[in-house]
């Protein structure tokens, strides 16, 4: 597995390939901690705005912008703040945030530090997925480094700040990512999503004002401090500033996690050239997913000689989303009904099970799938799942199920002929299963 | 809030209050939203999604439950995609439903099958297989079909914010989500409200169940019998036999809403149970036998036998009695006897407190919305249910102030403010912080905490905005109850307004002392009289032992009757026509669901019975609705009721008791002498358990047997999918092998019940 | 996993009063946790304390879930909401070392199938289901953020990615 930066310096993975590079002293020797020095110099205002002109848009999936996220919390609030870190990182296809916690935890940490300062929160807590055990260890240990260092607990570098940072574990749910569910479940409770409005900006934890952040966004945001914003900003585009992580998996000779700039050109490049191009030579590429399970499937049409920019507005153009940069390349070996329905399982094992349409139409749906993948498929069914989506979509409590019904929705769009394969023939057009 | 706005609904303009859910403003301007996990004064769920409507300038479809009107808003519920919308909600909660309705207890009652049924035409596009899950008893009283769950999570909820038990839960996650318990079990108070909210027929009444369908039964709107919160009911009778109770707020919109506890809702089987009193009896002998006699003889013979005491002749009255039997009692003492011996059964009399009011009482609704509630003794969540539920939520959803005096942690406080935990038996010396802080030290020392603390009360109160109740429990003495009904007008101020709620213990315990003034106490009256006549029973039976003459009206056989000459067959509440008066002084139809069983009657008839016979010369037409104008006329608190004027559950005409500054100098005196005295005590630090009174095992509870499995620990049974009745005695020990194994063979049979 | 029965936790468990026993060292260590959080906020601590009594009693056990609501002061009920909503929580006990396949896209792809067909057949057992020494249990999981290393599983928190069988015996062989 690769894990590199192309097209720009490295700065998200500046320490990924050092010796030690989880460690504190490695971190200091390589400029660490001088960005929350700078930041303590500012006022809380200046970091914001820093933050706001650097068009950093959060990592998690959804693209909001993080300046505009954290002017949100309100500054006359008497109840304590908080600062969360969402380490969830659940969605099929991204394992970008694995690596920065487990070679460079003080970037996340030293974000953490410098949000905390400039929303007025003196408690963070890092949510991390439960599989991701190893991970919580070594960043008890950064933590414990940090706080031994005093750049963390009380009077922070002698500013007259206290801050601290503890780890959480989750146990095994991937709605625990979406930030009001992390919430649910950093309280003890089952991890359902609650009602927005109110945002966790104003009442989050504890309903105090809670700042949910990915990772990557936090690492992003001392290099943010110690460049200016502007000039992390011209990193990327107009819009979408700095560089990006993304994750690519399935069928490309060199999966791995690559820092790009944001707007990359071309996708096709990345895939075929950065990535050493299709895993079997003889196999043409037939499909990606670009963002993580949760976004449109792409047939190879609409990505090779279309320039497809690596970037929110790129993909929404090329007709998907960037989601968490969590890319999925298949050949045409894969038969895009089973991927579909292995997506769609994924969805109804972890749909929380909350709200009607999303518990009761993912159960439903991989019922159909498991139907029509054992020869049972009807003609009507294709537009009967069809029309299962349209009810989910939008009508959910929360944006899973629309996560679920996307996934579905493109592949009878962009792949007919696989659903109509096994529909008219009890099996793949392909022989895959 | 209360800004009024304009919104407008489907092109009509309307108006309303900013804030207001919009789903309450389109249900109040004639415009229908389905609905399922929405229920007011809970918390929002927003989950089943039912709701969903089109709003102006919203990117997607809304959920109407959770929209707070803002002026402008523009708003559609009607339009084909809004129908299509909650048309596919409906066929997703359909998908994995049994559709099992003629065999389900809920069926022509059930909210889901009413969405669906209103539709029409509804296409049956779900043709896999159903996710499965047996039927199953969750204890004896609440039994459960978790396929027919549509998880709107109401149950929890009510379990939680009602009843502060968090018992049951939602479990596992996603499809498999279940509402359960861990280990499967239910232990909790079984209020069985989780079965009362219950949309479908998921949550079922274990007593009622299979027992007929819902719309075979007439419904009789009444009131409680057990608890003083006067609860407003629903009787389901058929063919002369109660068959269930429920307070469905489609048949009873009362202050109770939906709310029931566990007496009210399920002991019910005593009504027409096979151990009612048959016949009247006579006992020619004393030692001899009780043997049947007509109602005719009977009377004739309590007559002639009660003519020969002159005026020796004592009368007691059951607080559970109608107001009407309790008033005529009365009447018959006075006018026929021409005795001041009356007496009312009630251990704890509330009539200093009543006497003394000094701040008018306190309706259940205004519990709910109060600034400060202080809890003086008493334990509400096993006594006055309702209360303690308008307790807690006051506190958990209104944000009251909740300060308890006990000397027992009860549940209550865990949601209190502060709990002023004092020592055993030392509450009464409370009363005196009520009218001067110089008794603190004193008070405290005694109490067994820190004056401090009796002042942060104070201070608390003087900081309050908006309404101070204050909640006295039935076991301060007399004295103490009457100073603080007094001392409470001291405690008034600016922007605060102080009320007073008694913890009264019976259903009529107000009543009672409403109609009876200047009653006795059961020990003197059973001391100053040769003969007896009893209606209800005596706490202490012993005392009637020699005794010349003891009449009784009862509905069982019991220890009172053991020492009864003659015993007469009363009509339980559910026969007879009446009011109860509550605990916030409101006045509450009591209403005949059925005739009286083994031709009982009601207990002011029989007194009127044996007046006449007596020769009293009798005016009354011999009925309840004449016997209430005589009180209306007698009565001050009551004056000018009449039963037309009570006919509307939903606005509870309350008694208009004299409210005046007191003089209770020689109470405080009283009380201070009694603190004085006080050993110094210990303090108890064991929370009751849940359902440690309500379950208690007594003559009327004891009709329903599931009651004994509940006063004996609500044992497990081995067999979930069996009812527990099957498998235990009533005294809880496991039934024999072969009754065991019986049982086993049920599992095939219940397990298929709606399966595909 | 998918079409495990509901309500088989809640029917089969015996429900018993006996409250777990930790040492002193597994309690400072709970201990610890709870310090995280403000103090009336204990129940924060519930999932990381499930996870602990996991590895110290191999799974969620009644006397566990016992210790856990005295522990927080909750009812047994909202330890039980809790944990039944999180999938790595066993509600039953699972062989000594749980091989968890990662089923999703990615791994499916890149060799799931054969993986999981090879460990179930050397072990004999079907996905869900634990060796009769009770040695091993295998489930199949969803996706463990192990994309690009694809195929993988867990066994207990280790990561074994870029799975081939030979890779497979190797690790399976080298378990206790
Ligand atoms: C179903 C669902 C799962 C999510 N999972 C994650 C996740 O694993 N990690 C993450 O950072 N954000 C996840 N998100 C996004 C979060 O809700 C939230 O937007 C994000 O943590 C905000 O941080 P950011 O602004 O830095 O992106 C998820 C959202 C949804 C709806
Ligand atoms: S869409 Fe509904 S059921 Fe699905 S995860 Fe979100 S809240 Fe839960
Ligand atoms: S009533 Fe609005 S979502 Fe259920």
């Amino acid at each position: 597995m690769e894990i590199k930066a192309i097209g720009c310096e490295p700065l998200q993975l500046k320490r990924v390939h050092l010796e030690n590079g989880h460690t504190l002293k490695v971190y200091q020797q390589t400029g660490g901690y001088e960005s929350l020095k700078k930041a303590l110099k500012m006022s809380p205002a200046d970091i914001i705005e820093e933050v706001k002109k650097s068009a950093l848009r959060g990592r998690g999936g959804a693209g909001f912008p993080t300046g505009m996220k954290w002017s949100f919390v309100p500054k006359d609030n008497p109840k304590p703040k908080y600062v969360v870190c969402n380490a969830d990182e659940s969605e099929p296809g991204s394992f970008k945030d694995r690596y920065l916690m487990e070679r460079d935890p003080h970037s996340m940490i030293e974000g953490m530090i410098i949000a905390a300062w400039a929303l007025g929160s003196n408690t963070g807590y890092v949510y991390t997925r439960g599989e991701y055990k190893y991970l919580i260890d070594i960043m008890d240990v950064a933590l414990a480094e940090a706080r031994e260092a005093g750049f963390l607990g009380r009077n922070v570098l002698g500013s007259g700040f206290d801050i601290d940072i503890h780890t959480h574990t989750g146990a095994g749910a991937y709605i625990c990512g979406e930030e009001t569910a992390l919430l649910s479940s950093l309280e003890g409770f089952r991890g359902h999503p609650r009602m927005k409005p109110p945002f966790p900006a104003v009442e989050g934890l504890y309903a105090s004002p809670t700042i949910v952040n990915n990772v990557e966004t936090f690492t992003s945001v001392p290099q943010i401090i110690e460049m200016g914003g502007e000039t992390w900003r011209s990193l990327g585009t107009e819009k979408s500033g700095g560089t990006k992580l993304w994750s690519i998996s399935g069928h490309v000779k060199r999966p791995g996690v690559y820092e790009l700039p944001m707007g990359y050109a071309d996708m096709e490049k990345f895939i075929m050239e950065d990535c050493g191009g299709m895993l079997r030579d003889d196999k043409k590429l037939k499909a990606v997913i670009p963002g993580g399970s949760s976004v449109y499937i792409m047939n190879a049409g609409q990505i090779l000689g279309k320039n497809v920019t690596l970037d929110y507005e790129g993909l929404v153009e090329a007709g998907s989303m960037l989601g968490t940069g969590g890319m999925m390349v298949m050949d045409e070996t894969v038969d895009v009904v089973d991927t579909t329905k292995n997506l769609t399982e994924f969805y109804k094992h972890e749909s929380c099970g909350w709200c009607t349409p999303c518990r009761e139409g993912t159960d439903w749906l991989v019922k159909i799938f498991t139907r029509i993948t054992s020869g049972g498929g009807r003609e009507e069914d294709i537009q009967l799942m069809l029309d299962l989506c349209d009810n989910i979509e939008g009508k959910s409590f929360c944006p899973l199920g629309d996560a679920a019904a996307w996934p579905i929705q493109s592949a009878i769009r962009q792949f007919p002929d696989d659903f109509k394969n096994w529909i008219a023939n009890g099996a793949s057009s392909n022989g895959a299963h | 809030m209360s800004e009024p706005i304009k919104v407008t609904i489907n092109g009509k303009e309307i108006e309303t209050e900013k804030g207001a859910v919009l789903i309450d403003v389109c249900r109040d301007n004639e415009t229908s939203i389905p609905s399922f996990c929405y229920y007011k004064d809970l918390e929002v769920q927003a989950s089943c999604r039912m709701c969903l409507v089109r709003i102006d300038k919203m990117p997607k479809l809304q959920t109407s439950c959770t929209i707070k009107c803002t002026d402008g808003m523009v708003v559609t519920t009607e339009s084909p995609e809004i129908e299509k919308a909650q048309r596919s909600m409906g066929e997703f909660l359909l998908a994995n439903h049994p559709l099992d309705c003629p065999v389900c207890d809920r069926g022509g009652e059930c909210e889901l099958q009413e969405v669906i049924f209103d539709w029409g035409d509804v296409e049956e596009r779900f043709k896999e297989p159903k996710n499965r899950q047996p039927e199953k008893y969750l204890s004896p009283i609440v039994a459960n079909d978790p396929q027919r769950c549509i998880l709107c999570k109401r149950c929890t909820r009510v379990c939680s914010e009602w009843m502060g038990e968090d018992a049951i839960e939602a479990g596992n996650r996603g499809a498999n989500t279940v509402i359960g318990t861990y280990g499967g079990w239910l232990n909790c108070s079984q209020c069985g409200n989780c079965i009362e909210v219950c949309p479908t027929g998921t949550l079922l009444d274990g007593v009622y169940r299979h027992a007929t369908r819902p719309w075979e039964l007439d419904q009789t709107i009444t009131t409680d019998v057990y608890s003083s919160d006067g609860m407003q009911l629903s009787i389901g009778s058929r063919g002369g036999e109660v068959h269930r109770i429920v307070a469905r707020d489609r048949y009873v919109n009362g202050l109770n809403g939906e709310f029931l506890d566990v007496k009210a809702r399920f002991a019910h089987e005593f009504i027409n149970h096979a151990d009612r009193i048959k016949t009247p009896m006579i006992r020619y002998s004393k030692g001899g036998k009780l043997i049947p006699a007509t109602w005719d003889d009977a009377i004739k013979f309590t007559a002639e036998k009660l003519s020969a005491f002159g005026n020796s002749v004592g009368v007691i009255a059951s607080p559970r009695l109608t107001n009407e039997s309790i008033f005529t009692l009365g009447d018959f003492a006075k006018a026929v006897i021409g005795t001041e011996n009356y007496a009312i059964a009630d251990k704890h009399d509330m009539s200093a407190f009543l006497a003394n009011l000094s701040v008018p009482l306190c309706t259940h609704n205004e519990i709910r919305h109060a600034g400060t509630i202080v809890l003086i003794g008493g334990e509400p969540d096993e006594e006055q249910t309702y209360t303690a539920k308008q307790i807690r939520q006051a506190v958990r959803n209104g944000g009251a102030k909740f300060i308890v005096i006990n000397d027992t942690p009860i549940r209550l406080t865990t949601r209190a403010s502060r709990f002023v935990h004092v020592n055993v038996g030392s509450i009464d010396a409370f009363a005196l912080a009520a009218v001067d802080p110089k008794f603190d030290n004193d008070i405290a020392a005694k109490m067994g905490i820190d004056p401090g603390e009796i002042d942060a009360v104070r201070k608390t109160i003087f900081e309050s905005q908006g309404d101070v109740i204050i909640m006295v429990g039935a076991e301060l003495s007399s004295d103490a109850q009457a100073i603080i009904a007094a001392g409470a007008s001291s405690l008034n101020g600016e922007g605060r307004r102080v009320l007073l709620h008694p913890l009264a213990p019976y259903n009529n315990s107000v009543g009672a002392i409403d109609m009876l003034p200047g009653a006795k106490t059961v020990n003197e009256v059973t001391k100053n009289s040769k003969a007896l006549l009893i209606a209800g029973s005596v706490q202490d039976a012993s005392i009637l032992a020699g005794k010349e003459f003891v009449v009784v009206q009862e509905l069982f056989e019991a220890e009172t009757t053991e020492h009864a000459d003659v015993v007469l067959p009363a009509a339980s509440f559910a026969e007879v026509d009446g009011t109860f008066t509550n605990n916030a002084g409101q006045v509450q139809r009591v209403r005949k669901s059925i005739e009286p069983v083994h031709r009982a009657k009601p207990d002011w008839m029989i007194a009127l019975l044996i007046a006449r016979a007596m020769g009293a010369e009798i005016d009354s037409e011999f009925s309840a609705s004449t016997v209430f104008r005589s009180i209306a006329e007698s009565i001050p608190a009551y004056e000018g009721m009449r039963y037309p004027m009570l006919k509307d559950e939903s606005t509870p005409v309350q008694a208009k008791y004299s409210v005046a500054e007191r003089g209770v100098a020689g109470n405080i005196e009283t009380v201070r002498k009694a603190v004085e005295n006080m050993q110094p005590g210990e303090k108890y630090y064991q929370m009751p358990q849940v359902g440690h009174k309500l379950h208690r095992v007594t003559t009327m509870t004891s009709k329903t047997p599931q009651f004994h499995l509940l006063a004996n620990g609500n044992p497990k049974p081995e067999n979930l999918l069996v009812s527990p009745l099957e498998q235990f005695e009533l005294d809880g020990t496991t039934r024999q092998k072969e009754k065991a194994e019986a049982a086993v063979i049920g599992i095939g049979d219940r397990s298929n019940v709606g399966g595909r | 996993m998918a079409g495990a029965t509901a309500t088989s936790y809640t029917d089969q468990i015996v429900y018993t009063d006996e409250i777990a026993d930790f040492s002193p060292e597994i309690i400072a260590e709970m201990e610890s946790h709870l310090a995280k959080y403000p103090p009336e906020r204990k129940r924060s601590a519930l999932i990381p304390l499930l996870m602990l009594v996991q590895r110290e009693r191999g799974w969620i056990d009644n006397p566990g879930v016992n210790f856990l609501a005295h522990f927080l002061d909750l009812e047994v009920t909202d330890v039980w909401e809790t944990a039944t909503f999180y999938s790595m929580l066993n509600m039953r006990p699972v062989g000594r070392h749980h091989i968890q396949i990662c089923k999703t896209l990615s791994c499916r792809i890149m060799g799931e199938p054969e993986i999981t067909e090879h460990i179930c057949s050397k072990l004999g057992v079907h996905p869900g289901e634990t060796t009769e020494d009770g040695k091993f249990t295998v489930s199949l999981v969803e996706c463990l953020g192990s994309c690009g290393t694809a195929p993988m599983m867990q066994i207990g928190f280790d990561y074994h990615e870029d799975l081939t069988t030979e890779k497979v015996d190797q690790i399976l062989s080298s378990l206790g």
